[in-house]
């Protein structure tokens, strides 16, 4: 197991490289120049020259590139063009309230579709099925901004119940300690400051983990109803082990390996969506700060959050392999 | 096989309640404010705690109710007003220094200390030598700063600079030189943000919001304005207007005009409007072919028809311009104006553009799309205009960011944008129309020249007015540009509050009424 792990991390160091270089090099060749969008209409040619000698930007790309590796791997992403602040501290204030929205996101997604699913696939054909199959297409086919912008419509403009946007009502929340809203307001009792924070998580989260909870619920019923047919289900049943007892200990137990794949993969996923469900919800985390470092060419910030994806990618796929042995005892990772 | 407990109808009636009641809570607590915080729903973010690290319209705006400012445009006025400048006036003798006189007895916020000129001089300096700043442009006409006593300041330009104001006043925000010099630029702004403005700074969060709190025994503090004011960045139109209708902000800016009857008909929440101060126009760059044929270019500016353009795609939210300017920007003058008036007449573009011998040449417009409003498809609607004239036009829709840096730079030949922060136009003119001026245009007239230099160094308003409109009328005469309109500025604003916008899109605290 030590080996397997040494191997994967090793074997993560060139990929991460390898991805930096591509970012590096993307940013660099896409049209628009970050001095021009950055600096006032009335900036004028030496503003701008001013500007690039500043960034670095007159120098030859692979200057570029190389001084922004040797900073990274000594933990330095760079000082954002925009916001002038480090990027590396830029990310650390904003990731919090987008892994917060993508853990609530898989919970709801969880709590909906793994049961739906569980109870489709047991029961094939039935009206929970056809139910299941239902919010498994909706959820597969909405567009989370579309969706998102509906849930808007309709729970604050039409049903006036939840806030339209942002992350916290002004003056509730109080200081952070983890950044985690939600964690916060439990640390301090705060449960004002709770209600506040899961009144604004609630539709974007909704709008996030739809997709998820689609593609869940049908991986589910198909995994449970491939595990149905299995012998030792049938030997469960003639041992005379209760129908639930065979459901929950034996199905579902051994139908849990590809749901745990599909929620690790789409974890990822659920970060990188968040880039568009944070702009249509203004939340204040990382995809939003994406979006604006795109918009106005700022490459340090370009690159350091793509980066930090990469990173949250490699590190959720490495978890889930590793959570597999704990779920199937048959897996070893020894050779 | 029962997989989970039935729920049944009096089950899911309950299950129902508890959620209502529950999203009921969850309500309650979002809205539940007390009646003097106004939330003000924002196109933009301020990008940095330094007040001289961005250069946007809202930013000058918190900034300048923060850390205060020398003084703003009055737009009902049509003139400057004092803020911490109570006078100013240019020395007769050499018209390259302006004297400015402080308010006397103004306290910063958290300490009291007095504004100095010390203060000023140091700020001025500052916006020219913070290597943070993105506002350098606005003093580059400074050469010096002097105070000369504790409350008057000389600043010294290096040549007549009439429209002097239009860069120092709103712009300059006046930072405390103590603070500076005992904390350090990044500890001052962050942790010691303090100001003479009638607000000072309570929270920024970059990206989500900025909180001002007024301070109470500011002399322009008046006890109705709000106690709280709330900037939130809601990026998307459809989010600032429900959460106006929610009462979750009480002002919501830039409303699309479509979104504007849904406002109207919500009872608790009406429109306001005011024309913007950024012009809309057509470029065409004489440095390009055709575009260096004059009568092509007066051809274009013929060949749309602005007030159908208005009245159908921008729903009449706009106001034509006849030149570069219109009411409320400094020098506008309306029998001027007439004389400049180029009317839709497409026989006589048809004429023009045969007289260049340019008829069937190809050209292609380029628009940015979502940048301003309906832009896609009013650049959509002159295309058929411009093919009727015997052009045949084609629409590019580049991303912004691309089409922006080849603007800079002069490769677009043709183009529609918009030109903000107009409010004396001096700046943008000759940015656009002087030889020398930025490349985005590139036209070189001795005519244009002659007038934009002349109207900097004439210090008499009246005067002034008069070459500025000379040069009005020489750039109309060389059509480098259409000028088309000014939109107007749709505001969503909570009957429980008295608000009314002002051409720049800046919010102060001090013009708001707070209703009982």
């Amino acid at each position: 197991m030590l080996a397997y792990v040494i191997r994967r991390v090793a074997g993560t160091i060139p990929v991460i490289i390898l991805i930096s270089l591509l970012v590096f090099m993307l940013v660099q060749a896409a049209p628009g120049d970050p001095a021009d969008l950055l600096l006032s209409d009335e900036a004028t040619a030496e503003d701008v020259a001013d500007a690039r000698a500043r960034w670095g930007l007159d120098q030859p790309v692979w200057v570029q590139y190389w001084k922004f590796l040797t900073a990274a791997l000594q933990g330095d992403l760079g000082t954002s063009f925009r916001y002038a602040d480090p990027v590396l501290t830029m990310i650390a204030e904003r990731l919090p309230a987008t892994i917060e929205l993508a853990v609530v996101s898989i919970i709801i997604a969880v709590v909906i579709a793994v049961p739906l699913g569980v109870w489709a696939g047991a029961r094939p054909n039935s009206w929970i099925d056809n139910l299941g199959s239902l919010v498994g297409l909706f959820g597969i086919s909405m567009p989370n901004f579309w969706f998102g912008i509906m849930l808007i419509l309709v729970m604050s403009g039409i049903l006036n119940l939840l806030p339209s946007s942002g992350r916290d009502t002004y003056g509730i929340a109080g200081d952070p300690i983890t950044g985690f809203y939600l964690l916060d307001s439990v640390i301090k009792g705060n449960w004002r400051g709770l209600w506040d924070g899961l009144a604004h998580i609630a539709m974007p989260a909704i709008a996030l983990g739809t997709n998820m909870m689609g593609i869940l619920m049908r991986v589910t019923r198909s995994s449970v109803m491939e595990v149905m047919h299995e012998e030792y289900v049938t030997t469960a049943r003639a041992k005379g082990v209760s129908e639930r007892a065979v459901l929950w200990h034996h199905v579902v137990r051994n139908a849990l390996v590809p749901i745990v794949t599909v929620v690790g993969l789409e974890l990822g996923t659920l970060l990188s969506g968040s880039i568009i469900v944070e702009t249509v919800f203004s939340w204040p985390g990382s995809g939003q700060l994406l979006i604006s470092a795109i918009t106005s060419r700022d490459y340090p910030l370009i690159t350091g959050t793509v980066l930090t994806y990469t990173m949250a990618f490699v590190i959720i796929n490495f978890t889930v392999d590793i959570l597999y042995a704990a779920i199937d005892p048959r897996i070893r990772f020894d050779k | 096989m029962v997989m989970s407990p039935t729920i049944g109808a009096p089950g899911l009636r309950r299950t129902f309640a508890v959620t209502v009641a529950a999203l009921g809570m969850f309500a309650a607590v979002t809205s539940g404010h007390a009646q003097s915080r106004v939330a003000v729903g924002v196109t933009e973010t301020i990008s940095s705690h330094n007040p001289h690290g961005d250069s946007i319209s809202m930013g000058y705006g918190i900034w300048c109710q923060v850390y205060g400012c020398l003084g703003t445009y009055d737009f009902e006025k049509g003139d400057y007003v004092g803020m911490l400048a109570e006078r100013w006036e240019v020395n007769k003798d050499n018209p390259n220094e302006w004297i400015f006189h402080l308010r006397k007895g103004m306290k910063r916020h958290n300490d009291g200390k007095e504004l100095t000129a010390e203060d000023v001089v140091h700020s001025i300096n500052r916006m020219a030598k913070d290597p943070q700043t993105r506002q350098k442009q606005n003093v580059r006409n400074v050469t010096d700063v002097v105070a000369l006593d504790k409350y008057t300041v000389k600043v010294v330009t290096d040549k007549p600079t009439a429209p002097l104001l239009e860069y120092l006043f709103d712009r300059v925000m006046i930072t405390g030189k103590d603070l500076w010099a005992k904390h350090g630029a990044r500890d001052a702004d962050r942790k010691y943000p303090w100001g003479w403005g009638p607000y000072k700074l309570k929270e920024l969060v970059i990206g989500q919001r900025i909180v001002l709190e007024k301070v109470k025994d500011h002399p322009d503090a008046k006890p109705q304005n709000p106690d709280v004011l709330i900037f939130r960045i809601m990026r998307e139109p459809e989010q600032r207007v429900t959460a106006l209708l929610n009462n979750e902000i009480q002002i919501a800016q830039f409303v699309p005009p479509h979104l504007a009857p849904r406002i109207e008909g919500s009872g608790n929440a009406a429109i306001k409007s005011t024309n913007s101060v950024e012009l809309m126009f057509l470029a065409m760059s004489p440095k390009n072919k055709p575009w260096d044929n004059k009568q092509l270019r007066q051809a274009v500016c013929h060949a749309i028809n602005k007030d159908a353009i208005i009245k159908a795609v921008l729903q009449g939210q706009a106001q034509r311009l006849d030149g570069p300017i219109g009411p409320g920007q400094y020098g506008y003058d309306p029998e001027a104006t007439e004389t400049m008036k180029i009317p839709y007449d497409p026989e006589k573009a048809r004429q023009l553009v045969k007289q260049a011998g340019l008829s069937g040449t190809e050209v292609t417009l380029y628009t940015p799309v979502g940048r301003y409003v309906n832009d896609k498809q009013v650049t959509e609607a002159m295309i058929p205009m411009l093919n009727a004239i015997g052009l045949k036009a084609t629409l590019a829709t580049p991303e912004w960011a691309t089409l922006w840096a080849d603007v800079q730079k002069g490769k677009v030949p043709f183009y529609y944008m918009g030109r903000g922060s107009v409010v004396d136009p001096s700046v943008a003119l000759s940015q656009y129309f002087e030889t020398g001026g930025s490349p985005r245009i590139g036209i070189s007239d001795p005519e244009i020249d002659k007038h934009l230099r002349a109207e900097r160094e004439i210090f008499d308003p009246e005067a002034r007015k008069k070459e500025l409109n000379k040069a009005f009328a020489a750039i109309v005469e060389a059509a480098p540009a259409c000028f088309m309109w000014r939109h107007r500025l749709l505001y969503g604003v909570s009957k429980k509050i008295e608000h009314t916008p002002t051409p720049s899109g800046r919010v102060f605290g001090v013009d708001i009424v707070v209703k009982n």
